[in-house]
C-alpha cells in the first residue's frame, strides 16, 4: 500500500539562490588556480571540468525536483483531483514540463562547450568559452524563476496537507457550513478542528484519528458545500466534492433540522439530492443534527417526511444526535463504524485473501484425550489481589463522594528496582545487589561471601546438597566390605597347604624384591646421565662386588679375584711397561684401556693412564665404532653417499643458504602504470 | 492483562526474560527499566531474577522452565547457576543440560504439562525434560519449523503459533496441548511469537511494537481478561479480518 508523505520534499531554492548555489558550488568543489607552467592540455581540461561540474550540479538539483514532486497519473486519483483544485493540473504540469526542458537543455549546452574547450588554444580562450557555457546555463535558470517560485509554493501547501490514507477505514462528514461537522469531528477525535459560528469555518480538508474495535479509523471533515452546480462551486468546495468522490468510506450526512445554520431544511434535501451519485458504493448515513434545539417530532411537516423520504434509499440510514448535548454522538459513531467495517469485511469475504488468514481466525478448541485434568496454576495471592482490584473499582464507584481512606491498596507500594536506580545515580552508576532478593533459609546467609576457587579447585565441583548422607552411605559400605574380607580370611586361613618352609622362601624373596626396588630408586634419584650399563657397569664392578654376588648366588668364589687381575695385567703388559702400578690398583682401568682408540698414540696414552684422572678423549664421529676397520668402514660409507651429490654440484640439505637481497620496491606492486615523475 | 515492554531498544522481550507461573528471569541489563516491569507486575506473588546465562543476556532463548523446574544449558556458568539455586525457591527444581542443542527455549515449549521439543533433541533431554519439568514430551514442528519454542508460547491456559501453521496442524497441537490454539503475531506482524512474547497464566509481556489487535488476541487466548478465546471468533473477527486483509 502506497503512504503519501508530501513532507519530505527538499525546498525548491529560488532562481537567484540557485544560480549562487550552484556556482559557489563549482567554485569550492573544482580546483581554482591555474599555474603559468601549465600545458594547454592541462589548462583545456581544467575548464572543461569546471562546465562539466556545473552541468553535474544543475542536473542533480533540478532532476531532484522533478523526481521528489508527484506525478499525477501515478498517484491516487483521490490525491491527483486534489492536486488539480488546489494548484491547477496543467499549471503544475507545465512547471515541471519546463523544470525538465531547462534540465535537458544545460546538458546539450554543456556537450557543445566542452567540444569547443577541446579547440581553445589559449588559456584566454578557454576561460572566455567556460564564462559563457557558465552564464547561459545561468541565463536558463534564470528563465524558470516563475516555475521554481510556483513550485516552491506547491511545495509548502503541500506539506501542510493532512496525512490522509486513502484505503483505510474512513468516516468523511458533510453537508451544509455550519451545520455541525467538526463539532461532530471534535467529539469523536482529538483532532481539535476550529469551530466558529459562521460559515466556511472549515476551509480545507481535516484529519483526525480515533480507536474503536481495536482498529484506527480516520475521520474526515471537509468544508461545507452548498447547493449550486458543480461549475460554480469553489476551490474550497470542490474539495469536499473531491473527498467524496474518491474516498472508499461511510459518508455522514449532516441536517441541521434546528436550521440555525441559516439554510433550510429544504435547501439541504436539495443538495442531498444533487450530490446523490457521489454516494453511490458508499455507506451513507444522515444525521440529524443539533436536536438539542428543535427535536425531530417539531420538525414543520413537510420538511419531517421529506427528511424520512431521503432516508428510505437503500443502504441509508437516518439517526438523530446533538454535539451540545452529547446525545447520540456515540450511537452515530458507532453504527457509521460497524457499517463500515461490515461492508469492509463482507468485501474480503468475497475475495479469496481471506483464506490464507483463516488459521488466525479460528481457535482450534481440544478434543480431550484422556482424563487427566490439566488445569491453570495461577497463585491466589494472584486471585486475591484480582477480587480486591474488582471489588475495589465497585466499591470506589458506589461511594466515590465518601472520603475513603479505607480503600487504600493492603500493602504500600514497593519500591521498584527502577526508582531506586534513580533514587541512587541513575542507570550507569547504580548497581543492584541481587542477592538481597535470595530466597534462603536463613536471611543471615544472604550476603555471605563463598569463593569461587578456593586451593586450586572449583567449589562448585564440591558443591553437594546431599553430600552427608552419601558420605554416610560410601561409609557404611566400606565397613559392610571390611568385614566381609576379614569374615572370607578367617574362614579360608585353616585350609591353608603352603608349608612352613615355602612360607620363609616367598618372605626372602619379598624381602630381596624390596631391597632391589629401594637400590634401583636411589639409583634414579642420582640425577646423573644415564651410562650405558657396558660403561657404567664395568666402573660398579669392583673384584669385591663380584667377588660378593657370585657368593650370594651360591658359586664357588675362589680364584675368581685372581682371574680377573691376571687377565688385567696380561692387557696391560701389551701396553707398555709405564703405569704398572696403577693397574694393579683399579680393574675398572683394564676395561677401559681395552676399549681405547687404537689410533692414538702409545704415548699419549700412557700420559693420560699416567695423569689417572683424565678419561681417554675420541675424534667425534667415531664414537660408538667399535674400531679403525669399522671406522674406516663408516667413513667409506659416507663418501659414497655423496659422491652423487658432489658429481652434480648440488647444494645438500646441511649446506647454508644466502636468499637473494631484494628491496621492496622490487616486490611490492604499487605502482601504476604511470610516470614515476613522484621518485 | 498484557503489558508492552522493551529491552534496550529491542522489542524481543521473549528473549531477554523467561516467565512462568512459579518465577520470571530476566537479563541483567544497562538499567533496571525492563526488570522493574517485570518486578511491578510479577515481585509480589513469584520471584523475579536478574540473571545471565554463560554471561550472555539472551536468559529466555537458552532457558526452558515450567512451575516445576528450570532448565539451563550447559553454558551456564557455576556461579550463575549457584545465583539461581539461591534465588528461586527450593521447590523449583534447577537442572543443567548437557545437550548439543544448547538453545533450549528456543528447541522446547512447555506449560505445566505438556512439551513439545526439538525433532533432533537428544534422548536423554528428552528424558530430562519429563523429569524436571514433569511433563508429556512430544517430538513435533510448528509449520514446517522444528525450532518449537521459536515459533509457539504456550500456557496452561492456550497457546499462539506460527501465523503460516494450518487450521489441521493446529488442532492437531491443539489436542497434544490440550490447550486452545490460535495462530498469530506479535510486534506489528512478527512470526517469532517466543521472541516477541512471553506469557504465563495470569499475565503477559509483549514489544512495544505490538499493535491493539495483537495485544486482544493475546489477552484472549491466554485468558487475561474475563473473555475467553471465543472471543477471537466472535466480536474480534471482523476487526481482524479488516485488519489482515
Amino acid at each position: 500500500m502506497v503512504v503519501y508523505n508530501f513532507k519530505k520534499m527538499a525546498p525548491v531554492p529560488a532562481a537567484d539562490d540557485f544560480i549562487d548555489i550552484v556556482l559557489t558550488r563549482t567554485q569550492r568543489k573544482t580546483p581554482t588556480v591555474v599555474h603559468p607552467g601549465y600545458n594547454i592540455n592541462r589548462i583545456r581540461q581544467f575548464y572543461m571540468r569546471k562546465v562539466k561540474f556545473t552541468q553535474e550540479t544543475l542536473s542533480e538539483r533540478l532532476g531532484q525536483i522533478i523526481m521528489d514532486f508527484p506525478r499525477l497519473d501515478d498517484i491516487h486519483p483521490f490525491y491527483a483531483d486534489l492536486l488539480n483544485i488546489l494548484y491547477d493540473r496543467d499549471h503544475y504540469k507545465l512547471a515541471l514540463g519546463q523544470i525538465n526542458m531547462a534540465k535537458k537543455l544545460m546538458e546539450a549546452l554543456s556537450r557543445d562547450y566542452v567540444r569547443l574547450l577541446k579547440y581553445g588554444d589559449s588559456l584566454y580562450r578557454c576561460k572566455q568559452l567556460k564564462r559563457a557555457a557558465l552564464g547561459r546555463m545561468m541565463t536558463l535558470l534564470k528563465r524558470q524563476k516563475a516555475s521554481l517560485s510556483y513550485l516552491e509554493e506547491v511545495r509548502k501547501h503541500l506539506a501542510r496537507l493532512p496525512a490522509l490514507d486513502p484505503n483505510t477505514r474512513t468516516l468523511l462528514l458533510t453537508g451544509f457550513p455550519n451545520v455541525g461537522k467538526s463539532s461532530f469531528m471534535n467529539k469523536v477525535t482529538r483532532a481539535n478542528v476550529d469551530v466558529q459560528p459562521y460559515a466556511f469555518t472549515t476551509k480545507s480538508l481535516y484529519v483526525g484519528h480515533m480507536d474503536y474495535r481495536y482498529l484506527r479509523w480516520q475521520v474526515v471533515d471537509t468544508p461545507g458545500i452548498l447547493d449550486h452546480a458543480l461549475e460554480e462551486r469553489n476551490t474550497i468546495e470542490m474539495q469536499a466534492v473531491t473527498a467524496l468522490a474518491h474516498l472508499q468510506c461511510c459518508v455522514l450526512f449532516m441536517i441541521d433540522i434546528s436550521e440555525q445554520c441559516g439554510y433550510p431544511i429544504a435547501e439541504q434535501l436539495r443538495l442531498f439530492e444533487s450530490i446523490k451519485p457521489l454516494f453511490a458504493n458508499k455507506q451513507l448515513i444522515i444525521v440529524a443534527n443539533k436536536t438539542d434545539v428543535l427535536p425531530f417530532d417539531q420538525v414543520r411537516e413537510p420538511d419531517r417526511t421529506n427528511i424520512l423520504a431521503a432516508a428510505a434509499g437503500v443502504n441509508v440510514e437516518l439517526m438523530f444526535m446533538s454535539n451540545v448535548s452529547e446525545e447520540g454522538v456515540m450511537a452515530v459513531k458507532t453504527a457509521a463504524c460497524d457499517k463500515l467495517l461490515q461492508a469492509r469485511v463482507d468485501a474480503r469475504l468475497a475475495g479469496k485473501k481471506v483464506g490464507e488468514v483463516m488459521n488466525r481466525l479460528t481457535v482450534a478448541m481440544p478434543t480431550p484425550r484422556d482424563a487427566r485434568a490439566r488445569g491453570a496454576s495461577i497463585p491466589d495471592s494472584v486471585l486475591a489481589a484480582r477480587a480486591a482490584a474488582k471489588n475495589g473499582a465497585g466499591s470506589n464507584a458506589q461511594m466515590s463522594d465518601d472520603d475513603s481512606s479505607a480503600q487504600q491498596p493492603a500493602a504500600a507500594a514497593r519500591l521498584t528496582e527502577k526508582e531506586r536506580m534513580w533514587l541512587n545515580g541513575g542507570p550507569g552508576v547504580y548497581n543492584c545487589d541481587y542477592r538481597k532478593y535470595y530466597d534462603l533459609a536463613s536471611d543471615d546467609w544472604k550476603f555471605d561471601k563463598i569463593p569461587e576457587i578456593m586451593d586450586g579447585k572449583n567449589v562448585a565441583d564440591y558443591v553437594d546438597a546431599e553430600i552427608d548422607a552419601r558420605l554416610a552411605l560410601l561409609e557404611r559400605e566400606e565397613d559392610q566390605l571390611q568385614a566381609e574380607a576379614a569374615a572370607a580370611a578367617a574362614a579360608a586361613g585353616d585350609e591353608s597347604d603352603v608349608d612352613e618352609e615355602t612360607r620363609a622362601l616367598a618372605g626372602e624373596i619379598r624381602a630381596r624384591k624390596r631391597l632391589a626396588r629401594v637400590a634401583s630408586r636411589d639409583n634414579r634419584s642420582r640425577n646423573s646421565a644415564v651410562m650405558p650399563r657396558a660403561t657404567a657397569g664395568a666402573r660398579a664392578r669392583t673384584v669385591g662386588a663380584v667377588t660378593a654376588a657370585l657368593g650370594a648366588a651360591g658359586v664357588p668364589t675362589e680364584g675368581v679375584a685372581a682371574r680377573g687381575r691376571k687377565r688385567g695385567r696380561s692387557l696391560s703388559r701389551g701396553d707398555g711397561s709405564a703405569g704398572g702400578d696403577s693397574m694393579d690398583v683399579d680393574t675398572a682401568e683394564p676395561g677401559a684401556k681395552r676399549r681405547a682408540d687404537g689410533s692414538l698414540a702409545p704415548r699419549a696414552r700412557s700420559r693420560s693412564a699416567a695423569a689417572g684422572s683424565r678419561s681417554a678423549s675420541r675424534a667425534p664421529r667415531e664414537e660408538g665404532l667399535k674400531d679403525d676397520a669399522m671406522a674406516a668402514k663408516a667413513r667409506r660409507v659416507m663418501k659414497k653417499g655423496q659422491t652423487q651429490m658432489n658429481r652434480r654440484a648440488q647444494a645438500g640439505e646441511s649446506d647454508r643458504k644466502y636468499g637473494p637481497r631484494l628491496d621492496k620496491h622490487m616486490l611490492a606492486g604499487k605502482m601504476g602504470k604511470g610516470t614515476r615523475r613522484s621518485r | 492483562m498484557a503489558i508492552r515492554a522493551q529491552f534496550e531498544n529491542s522489542n524481543e522481550v521473549g528473549v531477554f526474560s523467561k516467565l512462568t507461573n512459579s518465577y520470571a528471569l530476566c537479563s541483567t541489563g544497562g538499567s533496571e527499566n525492563f526488570y522493574s516491569v517485570f518486578e511491578a507486575e510479577l515481585a509480589d506473588h513469584i520471584p523475579v531474577v536478574h540473571t545471565s546465562i554463560a554471561n550472555c543476556r539472551f536468559v529466555g532463548r537458552v532457558t526452558v522452565g515450567n512451575k516445576r523446574g528450570l532448565m539451563v544449558p550447559n553454558t551456564t556458568t557455576d556461579q550463575e547457576l549457584q545465583h539461581l539455586r539461591n534465588a528461586l525457591p527450593d521447590k523449583v527444581v534447577i537442572q543443567r543440560v548437557e545437550e548439543r542443542l544448547s538453545a533450549l527455549g528456543n528447541c522446547i515449549v512447555t506449560n505445566d504439562h505438556v512439551a513439545l521439543v526439538h525433532t533432533d533433541l537428544d534422548r536423554e533431554t528428552e528424558d530430562l525434560v519429563s523429569d524436571v519439568l514433569g511433563v508429556e514430551v512430544f517430538r513435533q514442528t510448528i509449520a514446517g519449523n522444528a525450532l518449537v519454542g521459536s515459533y509457539a508460547v504456550i500456557t496452561n491456559q492456550g497457546g499462539m503459533v506460527h501465523p503460516r501453521t494450518s487450521i489441521e496442524d493446529i488442532e492437531e497441537l491443539s489436542s497434544l496441548l490440550q490447550i486452545p490454539l490460535v495462530a498469530g503475531t506479535v510486534n506489528r506482524g512478527s512470526d517469532v511469537l517466543g521472541a516477541g512474547l512471553v506469557a504465563n497464566d495470569w499475565t503477559a509481556f509483549c514489544g512495544l511494537d505490538t499493535t491493539s489487535t495483537e495485544i486482544s488476541v493475546i489477552e484472549s487466548i491466554f485468558k487475561l481478561q474475563d473473555q475467553g478465546p471465543a472471543n477471537i471468533v466472535n466480536s474480534m473477527r471482523s476487526s481482524l479480518i479488516d485488519s489482515l486483509t
